[in-house]
């Protein structure tokens, strides 16, 4: 049976996300898996890198007044600026905000973490859809730059251009990431994971490597906005960066193994191929089933979730033992 | 400062609400010497070395070590001057192995500062390399080494007090502070483990110590100082703290 390439486009769609949601999952694995720093506004950093990356990256956009109406507010920036370059921007920008709400909470309690960054992610969103002159708001903002603009627009070669930047992007991030977290300044934040006084009495300087780490995962989630930007061509703030996105991640790295680079994707593509498979069985499923089927899938994931932490806490993957030599 | 004196404390107050854990406590250590530090529960022994170990500020006084002011300091920082302290109840890295455990406690590993790793990749891998022999040696001392790729959850409680010394130990400490080393401990290892505290006060270390046990305080400390309510109320041989009518009435009982 051959497959069409209608079908692979939409497998390639299911792709792109999942490595979108991927890059989330990595860089709240950092935070939370490896260093246990509990990051409650994984949105907030994503929407950020998203819309630093389109205010880079897009051509000029000035408010559209047809007939005295304002049909289009405009946005800010429109630099035009290579891709590769919006991704650096949105993730210095990123890193940067996630180093800025942690400042004044790393030396307090874990859950004052949580609930700032929490209280960040919704500030910053509200923001977003309230501040129209920066953001075009609620309306969004259309036409972003794809990877490379086929001429004439091809869907299927769109897709599989950006599943490769998306795939290349991914394993050079594993590759980075493991042998940072498998170094002795990995070792230190596993240390703090476990047991930050007693780390802080073996001499080192916690708040520091706390620091460290919360900026570095925020600036993977502002990298994971601009590929949502750059392959959505589209960002629009109600939705995409709403709290859900971050409970989403949590599920995860739970699920996939917290603690391990590998068991994050695994999770990423796991959680994500439930929501795409949902939508896709709706077109197939009889009529009185489809419009439960949603539902079905949210149950499913609660259900996978349940099982999951009964019978293997450590999730798909487990963190490995180091066997020093 | 007395030249005499690695560490010193004066009139050091600490209270936790309505509660005065230490109260204008002073006294002072003399170097390569081993230290007793004695009193009864809630007398404020082990709040007096979290002070000292930088985890707590006092609410007034100072602590002097090696001529250097070290109230306020993190205690990262006062463990690079080379005090290093252990838990009374061991605060083992769990996930993290024994051998893990110990390397962690190196001072100087240039692979824990994230630039390194990729501007000197060939030091931090030398670093490391040296660092693990190390730590195999401290394993080796403290008679852990066959359990050296073990996660440190699965320790029992005697082993887990040996890896709180080992990882003092490995970062090189003038002066260590070692909170009830022998509790929980069986009698021939608590032995051999006080002996080993013995060959390294030889070799030039301090050690200062809370230990109820008084086998271990009256046969192994040059000098015991009681701690009663916050404050030192004895110091002295063991001898004449064994005698004090003080120290009698408040800890040791008649």
């Amino acid at each position: 049976m051959a497959i069409d390439t209608g079908t692979l486009t939409n497998i390639g769609f299911y792709v792109f996300v999942s490595i979108m949601f991927a890059m989330l999952a990595l860089g709240f694995n950092l935070q939370w898996g490896y260093t246990g720093l509990f990051n409650a506004g994984i949105a907030g950093f994503f929407l950020i890198g998203a819309y630093v990356a389109v205010f880079a990256i897009t051509p000029p956009a000035p408010p559209l007044i047809i007939g005295g109406i304002k049909v289009y507010p405009g946005h800010l920036g429109g630099y035009s600026l290579p891709l590769p370059v919006g991704a650096l921007v949105a993730m210095f920008v990123s890193g940067a905000a996630a180093a800025l709400v942690a400042l004044p909470t790393l030396r307090l309690r874990a859950d004052y973490l949580a609930i700032a960054t929490l209280g960040f992610a919704e500030v910053v969103r509200i923001f977003a859809i309230n501040l129209e002159s920066v953001t075009a708001g609620t309306i969004g903002i259309p036409g972003i730059p794809g990877p490379i603009e086929f001429n004439p627009p091809d869907a299927f070669l769109n897709t599989m251009t950006k599943v490769a930047v998306g795939a290349a992007i991914l394993l050079g991030l594993l590759i980075v990431l493991q042998f940072m977290v498998e170094s002795p300044w990995g070792r230190v934040l596993r240390a703090v994971r476990e047991d930050e006084e007693a780390t802080m009495a073996l001499g080192k300087n916690t708040a520091g490597y706390k620091l460290q780490v919360f900026a570095l995962g925020g600036a993977l989630m502002g990298l994971a906005g601009w590929f949502f930007a750059i392959t959505i061509n589209y960002v629009e703030p109600s939705g995409s960066f709403a709290p859900a996105v971050t409970f989403s991640v949590w599920v995860m790295v739970i699920v996939g193994g917290s603690g391990n680079h590998r068991g994050a994707i695994i999770g990423a593509f796991v959680i994500y191929g439930l929501e795409w498979l949902s939508v896709q069985l709706k077109d197939l499923a009889p009529k009185f089933l489809a419009d439960t089927i949603p539902y079905i899938r949210l149950m499913l994931v609660g259900v996978l979730l349940i099982v999951l932490i009964i019978y293997r806490p450590e999730g798909i993957l487990r963190e490995r033992k180091r066997v020093l030599r | 400062m007395d030249p005499n004196t690695i560490l010193g404390a004066e009139r050091v107050v600490k209270t936790f609400g309505g509660i005065v854990a230490v109260d204008r406590c002073s006294l002072t250590v003399a170097p390569k010497s081993v230290t007793g530090l004695i009193g009864p529960n809630g007398a404020g022994k082990s709040t007096l070395f979290n002070i000292i170990a930088g985890l707590y500020r006092p609410d007034d006084g100072a602590i002097w070590f090696n001529g250097k002011r070290i109230d306020g300091l993190p205690p990262f920082e006062i463990v690079r001057l080379g005090l290093t302290k252990t838990w009374q109840i061991p605060h083992e890295l769990r996930n993290l192995t024994v051998l893990e455990n110990v390397v962690l406690a190196a001072k100087d590993n240039p692979g824990e500062h994230l630039l390194n790793l990729f501007v000197k990749p060939r030091e931090v891998v030398r670093a490391e390399k040296m660092w693990r022999a190390r730590a195999r040696e401290v394993l080796k001392l403290t008679q852990l080494d066959a359990l050296a790729n073990e996660h440190a959850k699965g320790l029992s409680g005697g082993q887990k007090k040996l890896l709180e010394l080992a990882r003092a130990l490995m970062s090189d400490p003038s002066l260590v502070l070692l909170d009830e080393p022998v509790a929980g401990v069986n009698p021939t290892l608590a032995g051999s483990l006080m002996d080993l505290i013995e060959r390294l006060r030889q070799s030039g270390r301090t050690f200062f110590l809370i230990e109820h046990d008084m086998n271990v305080v009256m046969n192994r400390c040059d000098r015991v100082i009681v701690m009663h309510q916050g404050r030192t109320i004895a110091d002295g041989t063991p001898a004449s703290v064994k005698s004090n009518p003080v120290v009698i009435d408040s800890y040791l009982g008649g």
